[in-house]
C-alpha cells in the first residue's frame, strides 16, 4: 500500500538510496499502489558521485511491499520493506543490477527486464 | 493458506526442490553469502524444516560440522554452500515436493522444443545482421525461463526489423506470441515464455552486461555462425 509521501528503499544500483512517492500512475484518483505499479517519486537520499541526485523526480516500479501480496493458489508473500526500482520513460531500469528477492508477478506486468536482472525470483 | 514473510519465502521456495535451489544459489552469484545468512541457527532452521535430518547430538550442533572444521567460525569466507550441499547429500531427505512437476521425459522434450525455437530465432536475427548473437541455456539458473537469446543491433530500425521478424517467425512456425516491448527500445525484450530474446544497442549491451550476470549459463553453439 504505497501512497504519496511513502518512503521506499531502492532495490537497484542506480545511485538513489531512498525515494518518496509523489504520484501513482494509472488512474486519476488512485489511492494505493502495489507490487508492479509505476509511481512517480522524488529521490530523498542518493549515493555520492552517481548520475542520480537528491531531489530529482524519477519513475519507479514497486518490487516489494510490506502489505501482503496474495496469489491465486493461496500463497501470501510479505516482505520486510517497501522497495522500488528506478526506471526511465521507456521502462528500462536505470541501474544494472537488482538487489533482493522480487515477485514473479512483475513478469506478467511486462517488467521482464527487471526480472532478468534480479538475483532471486519468488 | 500460509503467510510467508521475506526470510521464510526462501525457505518455502526451497521446499519445492531443495537440492536444486542450493545449487542455484551457489552458481548464480559466485560470491559468498552475506554474513547474516551464514549464521548457524538460521540455516539449521532452514534445513530442518525442508529436510528431515537425523541428529545424534543436541539441536544446535551439526553432525557434519566436525568434518568441516575450517568452514565454521575460523574461515567464514569459504564457500559454505558447498558444505550445505554435502550435508544435504549425507543427511537430507526431500519431505515435500510440489505435485505439479512434469516427468523427466516431458521436461527433455520441452527443452528440445524450446532449443529448436531458440536456434530458429537466433538464425532469424543473424539473417537481419544482428551482431554477437548468444543463446544461453539458463534453465539451471532461473526457474522462470529456459533460454536467453542476447543480440546486438546497431540502430533502432534494425531493432525493429529483428523484433518483427522474430515475432512473425514465432507466430507462423511455432504459434507463439511474444509479450514484452511492442515498440523498438534501446533494450528490446521479447518474452516467449520459455525463450526470452534481448536485443540491445551496443551501448546498452555493455551497460547491462547480461552475459556476465548469467556467466554460469551454458552457451549453445549456433550452426550458422561458422
Amino acid at each position: 500500500m504505497i501512497q504519496p509521501q511513502t518512503h521506499l528503499n531502492v532495490a537497484d544500483n542506480s545511485g538513489a538510496r531512498e525515494l518518496m512517492c509523489i504520484r501513482i500512475i494509472g488512474a486519476s484518483n488512485r489511492r494505493y499502489a502495489h507490487i508492479g505499479d509505476v509511481i512517480v517519486a522524488v529521490i530523498k537520499e542518493a549515493v555520492p558521485n552517481m548520475p542520480l541526485k537528491r531531489s530529482e523526480v524519477v519513475r519507479a516500479v514497486i518490487v516489494r511491499t510490506r502489505k501482503e501480496l496474495k496469489r491465486e493458489n493461496g500463497m501470501i508473500i510479505r516482505y520486510d520493506d517497501n522497495a522500488a526500482v528506478v526506471i526511465d520513460q521507456e521502462g528500462n531500469p536505470k541501474g544494472t543490477r537488482i538487489f533482493g528477492a522480487i515477485a514473479r508477478e512483475l513478469r506478467q506486468l511486462n517488467f521482464t527486464k527487471i526480472v532478468s536482472l534480479a538475483p532471486e525470483v519468488l | 493458506m500460509e503467510i510467508i514473510n521475506f526470510s521464510s519465502v526462501l525457505l518455502h521456495n526451497r521446499l519445492s526442490c531443495p537440492a536444486v535451489q542450493l545449487h542455484l544459489r551457489r552458481h548464480r552469484f559466485g560470491r559468498p553469502r552475506p554474513p547474516a545468512q551464514k549464521q548457524q541457527p538460521q540455516q539449521h532452521h532452514l534445513l530442518s524444516t525442508t529436510t528431515s535430518l537425523n541428529y545424534p547430538n543436541s539441536s544446535f550442533t551439526f553432525p557434519g560440522l566436525r568434518r568441516h572444521p575450517s568452514a565454521l567460525g575460523s574461515n567464514t569466507s569459504m564457500d559454505t554452500d558447498d558444505m550445505y550441499d554435502d550435508l544435504f547429500k549425507k543427511y537430507g531427505k526431500v519431505v515435500f515436493t510440489r505435485n505439479d512437476q512434469k516427468p523427466a521425459i516431458q521436461e527433455i522434450e520441452d527443452d528440445a522444443e524450446s532449443l529448436s525455437f531458440a536456434v530458429a530465432a537466433a538464425k532469424v536475427a543473424s539473417e537481419v545482421k544482428a551482431g554477437d548473437i548468444k543463446v544461453l541455456f539458463v534453465k539451471p539458473l532461473v526457474y522462470w525461463t529456459r533460454f536467453f537469446i542476447i543480440a546486438t543491433a546497431f540502430s533502432r530500425p534494425q531493432i525493429d526489423a529483428i523484433g518483427t521478424k522474430i515475432r512473425d517467425m514465432a507466430e507462423k512456425q511455432f504459434g507463439k506470441v511474444a509479450a514484452g516491448d511492442s515498440k523498438p527500445n534501446s533494450w528490446t525484450l521479447l518474452d516467449f515464455g520459455d525463450v526470452v530474446v534481448h536485443i540491445f544497442l551496443p551501448q546498452q549491451r555493455d551497460f547491462y552486461n547480461l552475459e556476465e550476470f548469467y556467466g554460469n549459463a551454458t552457451q549453445i553453439d549456433l550452426p550458422f555462425e561458422r
